[in-house]
């Protein structure tokens, strides 16, 4: 279901090329992330941007060797021949050109994966006849990394869900929280991450308050494991947190996500996720993204050009730099211009690409009406000028952003000239009282009368209301009246 | 109801004497007289000697005449026989064939005059008093008569609509209903069983002015003890109201009526305030162009009902999508005008262009005749150009329009005078006066003493426990727990 639905969005979405405006390398790009997320990126890129399908074609069936899930070369294979059925996808060379598929590999795995699964639902049979509670846990959990590993999604949810009954301390319900996240995040499941997000701070609390007890109790025990314990609690804290502000992400929740992504510890604190799930180079983008596209100017400074810690992402991908630099100066041709030349970057991106329109959208609307705010009057060429757009489309956006009433001002159409809204500040002050006033007597007056309403009995009362009823009624009225 | 339930009786009474009427009721009078049940007070003194088992309406017209204390009269004329006869023995003529009605003073009588007309009225063979006499009752009783027995005021309401109806022109009605209503009220400010009547009179008529007199006083007090209110008494009375404004193009005070219908205070949301609410949010489209939300103490049922009927969609699409507007319309056409709605409906369909003006105004400083065309959907410029016209006119937004097509809008200019201000002020304190006055009433009276009597008391013994535990028995709703919390606001001060 899910990936028919994925798979009409791919179809329904811009076909991108690369050229000198819109540079993509896709070997640097891929480089850094390992597993199963390498197929999904390149799935992804090669239906988006026929012009390297091939080249993608080729690497992914590369990785797919590494995995032990066959189904992906289908879905590789599958996705390059619908780039080929398209317009764009002419003169594309056909699968067999590009790439052998090794059939030998293919077997070889189905096989072991049946083996492999027959032993660890035999396992599972026999620890729940013996009904030892750890070992059930084990099993489940264990089939759940299997299925998860041969891309059984379904499954391997069901099985780490079913693993919950049988946790006996916090660590295994983190534990089970981290894998079912992961498992999340891979499907791009967002509304299931808060949820399972909340759970694990849950845990994750019980288990420092319960290590602090702990040690207390047995100080000896203990003062080994305190080396370890608080990165291993910043580490997951981190990554509960990066889960959360991808969740804000995928929910479309941009302020929320952008907070959230800005507050993330350092990259080592992702741990094994870096690869996995994500590159810190894509942490700078989300973040910057959705910082600028809600958050105020002032707010952009102090949590995102004065944060050291997600300086350290920003390192990863240069043009994010250039980027905040850019919006920092007001150079807001700037900013566009580098949206659309890092369009390809954003657009193929598997958690970003569904926002980039909204995103873009917002951005353009903030360089809007950031460009406005010192004006008094403003020549709508003027800011076609600097922003790069012609001038019919500014108006359309700035009387959009009037109405919205983002901008306080009006057009004149006629000269084409923004004008700033001048108050009389008197005047709405006394507007505003005599308003008020009239208004407060009516809802007095109102008010009044249903309180004579009620005080008389006056109320609607349901015909069918029994007799019980009506004496409960009585009792919450009598409730009621000494408020 | 009761004009039915005589009609056995009456063949065999009404043409006949009183004597013949008693004569039909022996079996209950003669064993246990109807006045014995009677609160012990009243009747001794009342009834002349021998007069017992004799119930005629020269016995009652003397007792009218003769009565010195309208309390005593009040309870006599309410009891001095079975419920049936006594309909047929009011209504009933003097031995003579004369008209007890021309006996009596307006002035010095009225209470029983308004037993006779009221029986008359309903009694349906009994003899029709003529109009003008009852035109002249209307505009001469004394109110303080008649409030001993509001049950035969509403009758004689009931009673001169009905008779209006007969004749075929209810707008007779208006007139004398009007008059008893002004007169009985005791403040315009009162409601009263006779106002829905009334208003429902004038709109059945289409006599939408006469009821202005009326309407102009916002009803702001309910006492029970001048007439016996039910709750649809209210609601109809408002919902009527808003529907003569509504008629009238009075949209101000049309949407404060259907407000207050839509509002009331209930346990369950009635129909009436459904449609009242339908018509609410049409007539703020038609005021201002969109709708406001409703104020919070609406009963919640009431907007979930609300949202799922045509009427939501049609004042969420207002006024800028004109082509989804029209085809909700054709759509739900038969709908709106079973409703009766379909006025309103096609009334705020034919401002919606004027509401796109007037947010036009709010962008642009100028614009060209078709652009403004173009944006609230209307194909020829001279149309727009009469309706910006007429909206200038109207001083509904402030432009210039010049001869190239082009309209320059501006702010409109605002001027406050002294006086205005000093009204306003004046009409606050009046305001604040009456609510201090009312609070201080409220301080007063006993249920509230008893009540915070029983707090002091309670903290006194320090049996918090006690003092919380018929709350939490009640305990049965979010709204007990809301009194919980108030509770404890007003309690703090207390513990402190």
């Amino acid at each position: 279901m899910e990936v028919d639905v994925e798979q009409q969005q791919h179809r329904r979405r811009p076909v991108f090329t690369i050229d000198d405006d819109h540079s993509f390398d896709l070997d640097a790009y891929i480089a850094p992330y390992t597993g199963r997320t390498v197929i999904d990126r390149l799935i992804a890129i090669i239906i988006q941007c026929p012009s390297i399908a091939p080249h993608a074609l080729s690497l992914a069936i590369q990785r797919v060797y590494r995995l032990r899930d066959p189904s992906l070369l289908n879905a590789v294979i599958s996705a390059y021949e619908s780039v080929l059925g398209t317009q764009e996808g002419k003169g594309l060379p056909p699968v067999a050109d590009v790439v052998s598929v090794d059939m030998e590999w293919v077997e070889d795995v189905t096989k072991r994966n049946i083996a492999e699964r027959t032993k660890l639902e035999v396992e599972l049979k026999t620890y729940t006849n013996n009904m030892i509670k750890e070992s059930i846990r084990m099993a489940h959990r264990d089939l759940g990394d299997f299925f998860r590993s041969t891309g059984e999604f379904g499954l391997a949810l069901k099985h780490y869900t079913k693993s919950r009954e049988f946790c006996s301390t916090s660590q295994h319900v983190l534990d089970m929280c981290m894998s079912v996240l992961e498992l999340a995040v891979e499907q791009r499941n967002y509304a299931h991450i808060p949820s399972y997000v909340y759970k694990a701070e849950g845990a994750l609390e019980s288990l420092t308050i319960g290590g602090a007890v702990a040690s207390a109790a047995a100080p000896s025990s203990a003062s080994a494991s305190q080396g370890r314990k608080p990165t291993d609690r910043d580490q997951i804290q981190t990554k509960l947190e990066f889960v959360l502000a991808l969740s804000h992400l995928g929910t479309g929740a941009y302020d929320k996500a952008a907070t959230a992504f800005l507050k993330l510890g350092p990259p080592e604190q992702l741990g094994d996720w870096i690869g996995k799930l994500v590159a810190p180079s894509d942490i700078a983008i989300y973040g910057t993204l959705c910082a600028l596209s809600s958050l105020s100017r002032s707010l952009v400074k102090s949590q995102l050009v004065d944060n050291p810690t997600f300086a350290t992402y920003i390192e990863q991908e240069p043009y994010v730099r250039e980027l905040v630099q850019a919006y920092m100066t007001s150079d807001f041709k700037t900013v566009l211009d580098i949206l659309s030349r890092y369009s390809i970057r954003h657009n193929t991106d598997i958690h970003l690409s569904a926002h980039i329109p909204e995103l873009t959208k917002l951005i353009r609307h903030v360089a809007l009406i950031l460009y406005f705010q010192p004006f008094e009057t403003v020549r709508l060429e003027r800011m076609a000028e600097a922003l790069g757009w012609s001038v019919e489309e500014v108006e359309r956006e700035v009387v959009g952003l009037i109405q919205n009433r983002k901008i306080i001002g009006r057009v004149d159409s006629r000269g084409k000239i923004l004008v700033a809204k001048k108050t009389d500040h008197r005047a709405e002050l006394f507007g505003h009282a005599m308003r008020m006033a009239s208004e407060m007597e009516k809802t007095n007056r109102k008010l009044l009368l249903r309180m004579r309403l009620q005080q008389a009995d006056l109320v609607v009362k349901d015909p069918k209301m029994t007799r019980r009823e009506q004496e409960r009624g009585l009792e919450i009225a009598l409730g009621d009246s000494l408020m | 109801m009761e004009p039915e339930e005589p009609l056995s009786i009456p063949t065999a009474s009404t043409s006949a004497s009183a004597s013949a009427a008693a004569s039909v009721v022996p079996p209950s009078t003669s064993g246990a007289p109807p006045l014995p049940p009677s609160p012990s007070t009243g009747p001794a003194p009342l009834v002349p000697t021998g007069m017992d088992d004799d119930i005629s309406l020269m016995n009652v017209i003397a007792t009218i005449t003769t009565a010195v204390s309208l309390h005593q009269l009040s309870q006599y004329l309410r009891s001095f026989a079975p419920k049936e006869v006594r309909e047929v023995v009011l209504a009933s003529m003097l031995p003579e064939g004369q008209d007890p009605l021309t006996i009596l003073d307006i002035q010095a009588n009225t209470l029983g005059i308004l037993y006779i007309l009221s029986a008359r009225l309903h009694v349906a063979s009994a003899p029709r008093p003529p109009p003008n006499y009852i035109e002249d009752f209307c505009s001469n009783f004394v109110a303080e008569q008649a409030r001993f027995a509001a049950d035969r005021v509403t009758l004689l309401v009931t009673g001169i609509a009905q008779a209006a109806e007969q004749e075929g022109n209810l707008r007779l009605a208006v007139l004398p209903v009007q008059d008893l209503l002004l007169r009985y009220a005791p403040s315009p400010s009162h409601l009263t069983t006779i106002h829905p009547i009334f208003a429902r009179i004038c709109i059945a008529s289409r006599a939408f002015t006469a009821a202005l007199p009326v309407l102009t006083h916002p009803i702001t007090t309910i006492d029970l003890a001048v007439s016996e209110l039910t709750y649809n008494d209210n609601l109809v009375y408002h919902y009527a109201g808003g529907m003569i404004y509504a008629a009238l193009r009075r949209w101000a005070e049309a949407e404060e009526y259907f407000e207050i219908c839509a509002c009331s205070p209930g346990a369950v949301p009635a129909a009436i305030q459904l449609e009242a609410l339908k018509k609410l949010a049409l007539v703020q489209l038609i005021r201002a162009g969109k709708t406001s939300s409703p104020p919070k103490y609406m009963h919640p049922h009431l907007s979930r009902l609300f949202k799922n009927t045509p009427y939501s969609t049609f004042a969420n699409a207002y006024p800028h999508q004109r082509g989804q507007l029209r085809s909700i319309v054709e759509a739900d056409g038969a709908l709106f005008s079973a409703e009766k709605n379909l006025g309103l409906i096609s009334e705020a369909l034919e401002r919606a262009p004027r509401w796109s003006i007037r947010k036009l105004t709010a962008t642009y400083l100028t614009l060209h005749l078709s652009d403004i065309g173009q944006a609230v959907g209307i194909e020829s410029e001279g149309q727009v150009q009469a309706l910006i016209l007429d909206m200038i006119q109207s001083s509904e937004i402030c432009a210039r329009l010049s001869s190239d097509g082009t309209v320059s809008f501006s702010d409109p200019p605002v001027h406050f005078e002294k006086a205005d201000v000093d009204k306003v002020l004046g009409d606050a304190q009046k305001q604040c006066a009456l609510l201090s006055r009312l609070e201080r009433e409220m301080a007063r009276s006993k249920e509230y003493l008893v009540k915070v009597r029983y707090c002091d008391f309670c903290i006194r013994i320090g049996g918090l426990r006690d003092m919380l535990h018929p709350y939490l028995c009640v305990r049965t709703s979010p709204k007990c727990d809301r009194s919980l919390f108030f509770f404890f606001e007003k309690t703090t001060p207390f513990l402190l």
